[in-house]
């Protein structure tokens, strides 16, 4: 252990780091999201009290995730990390599609911020593995994606419980701050 | 600065690498001149609980004693087709394994009597604790299901203990959130927890009504407030932890004289609630967001305690008018 850390302390060169923010409702698969990006185990997930946050290593950046809970009652605590955000992540679970009319509202309300003005944003299209979820595009034509213009977007269809399509977006993510 | 930790670290492991060398031949000089095994040692120096059955649980695990890891290797099995969980079975199967030890460590059973007791006493408690790992892995794989009557019953009980004379209007209704649900519909909150989390809630609620009324209440505080089953299905998972890490064994051996069960485990979760409540009111967090941060420090208390072998830890009920 000793060693291993002096050696990777004298290997890291200064990696730049990112400020990630991931948001959407309760239940969308934020935490899964942010373990499987840590490689980390996904079956015990529990409902986010507050937030989670997390510093992974990709592709020469070190990205600092902040995973902030979904739940009516804490949304409006949203707005206290909107600040030096470099990329805003929506995570979206595909399958409730009784909620889409209210995670398009919340959505909307994201992209009207100040503080997130430009801000490249990633919309994942969780949980393509269960029955009934609605395909990306169905879900970007309902949320209207294609009227953003002001900022880079990108929706990407993802199973966060089996990482499936996670590194997809993450890689669009690493490409889109590099440009 | 940097080295020392790393000359710490070298001596530790050259420490732990002798002992292991030398703990054969330690044993044998203490047992020619003691005439005791390290098992009777134990079992006859040790305070019964957990000091005495961690003892023999290492003891045995360092154990290179072929015919010791065979008796380990075949309890461990019992475990997997449920034997401790029938008095009967598991009865046999102590006896067969305390057989065997005497056999294999020579001991003559007129004369320690009080050790072969000992030693079945330990054994029953150590796989005892195994066979409640398993069944508490059992509740938390199988996830809270609506099309389930069972679930679907305990659920609406819940609601019932926590909120009594309050009618929910329908089955799906914002009324959760006032026990401290997310949404519309608690089946999702459950999440990893599986079912395990709700049968930790129906006990605290059922068992410390009153006490769980009035930590419900504290959730409903405007400043200090918590969203009460979020919290608890959040402590589930922090006792699961403590269960399976190991570090509960100090309590779960000294809690009952004979072997831990599933109720014990609710027990430790009614503890960890009771007790989380008062630790979070006394560090007035500025709002919610502080909760992964308390939790943490919260947690780390509970460790600190489970890490003494004597630990048995009691559940304080301050007597409050509300």
């Amino acid at each position: 252990m000793g060693l291993l850390s002096i050696l990777r302390k004298l290997k890291s060169s200064p990696d730049r780091e990112l400020r990630i923010l991931l948001l959407g409702l309760d239940n969308a698969g934020k935490t899964t999201i942010l373990k499987q990006l840590a490689s980390e185990e996904t079956t015990h997930i529990t409902p986010t009290q507050g937030f989670n946050i997390k510093s992974v290593q990709s592709d020469g950046f070190k990205l600092n995730v902040w995973d902030i809970g979904g739940q009516r009652k804490i949304r409006p605590y949203w707005r206290n990390y909107f600040e030096n955000t470099d990329i805003l992540i929506y995570v979206i679970d595909s399958a409730d599609t009784k909620r889409f009319e209210e995670t398009g509202h919340e959505l909307q309300e994201l992209l009207c911020e100040d503080k997130l003005n430009e801000v490249p944003l990633l919309i994942f299209a969780n949980k393509q593995d269960l029955i009934g979820a609605a395909a990306a595009s169905n879900i970007a034509e309902g949320l209207g994606l294609h009227q953003i213009k002001d900022r880079a977007w990108q929706i990407q269809a993802c199973s966060a419980s089996s990482g499936e399509g996670v590194k997809d977006g993450m890689e669009w993510v690493c490409k889109t701050v590099k440009k | 600065m940097q080295t020392r930790p790393i000359t710490m670290d070298f001596i530790h492991e050259l420490i732990s690498y002798f002992y292991w060398y030398f703990r054969p031949i330690i044993k044998g000089f203490l047992r020619l001149t003691t005439r005791l095994c390290e098992l009777q040692r134990i079992c006859y120096g040790e305070p019964k609980g957990g000091p005495r059955t961690c003892g023999v649980e290492n003891s045995m695990i360092l154990s290179r004693d072929p015919d010791i890891v065979k008796v380990i290797k075949s309890l461990d099995e019992q475990i997997s087709v449920g034997a401790f969980k029938s008095t009967q079975t598991e009865k046999e199967v102590l006896v067969n394994a305390v057989n065997t030890i005497l056999v294999t460590k020579r001991i003559k059973r007129d004369l320690h009597r009080q050790f072969e007791v000992s030693l079945r006493h330990c054994l029953r408690q150590i796989w005892g604790y195994k066979q409640l790992v398993q069944e508490v892995e059992k509740l938390r794989s199988e996830g809270f299901d609506s099309e389930n009557l069972e679930h679907e019953r305990t659920l609406l009980q819940l609601w019932a203990l926590l909120q009594p004379g309050i009618p929910l209007t329908t089955r799906k209704t914002k009324q959760w959130q006032n026990i401290g649900f997310q949404g519309e519909d608690p089946k999702t909150d459950f999440r990893g927890m599986g079912t395990l989390g709700l049968e930790n809630l129906i006990y605290f609620a059922r068992e410390y009504n009153s006490t769980a009324k009035h930590i419900l209440s504290h959730s409903h505080h405007p400043k200090h407030g918590y969203s009460f089953a979020i919290v608890g299905i959040n402590l589930t998972h922090m006792a699961y932890r403590l269960l399976n890490e190991g570090c509960a064994k100090s309590h779960m051996f000294n809690v009952t004289d004979a072997k831990a069960t599933l109720d014990h485990f609710h027990h430790l979760y009614s503890y960890l609630f009771v007790e989380f409540d008062k630790f979070w009111l006394s560090e007035k967090p500025r709002d919610i967001m502080e909760f992964n941060r308390i939790r943490d420090l919260f947690e780390n208390n509970v460790r600190t305690l489970l890490a003494e072998p004597t630990t048995c830890l009691k559940i304080h009920i301050a007597v409050e008018n509300v």
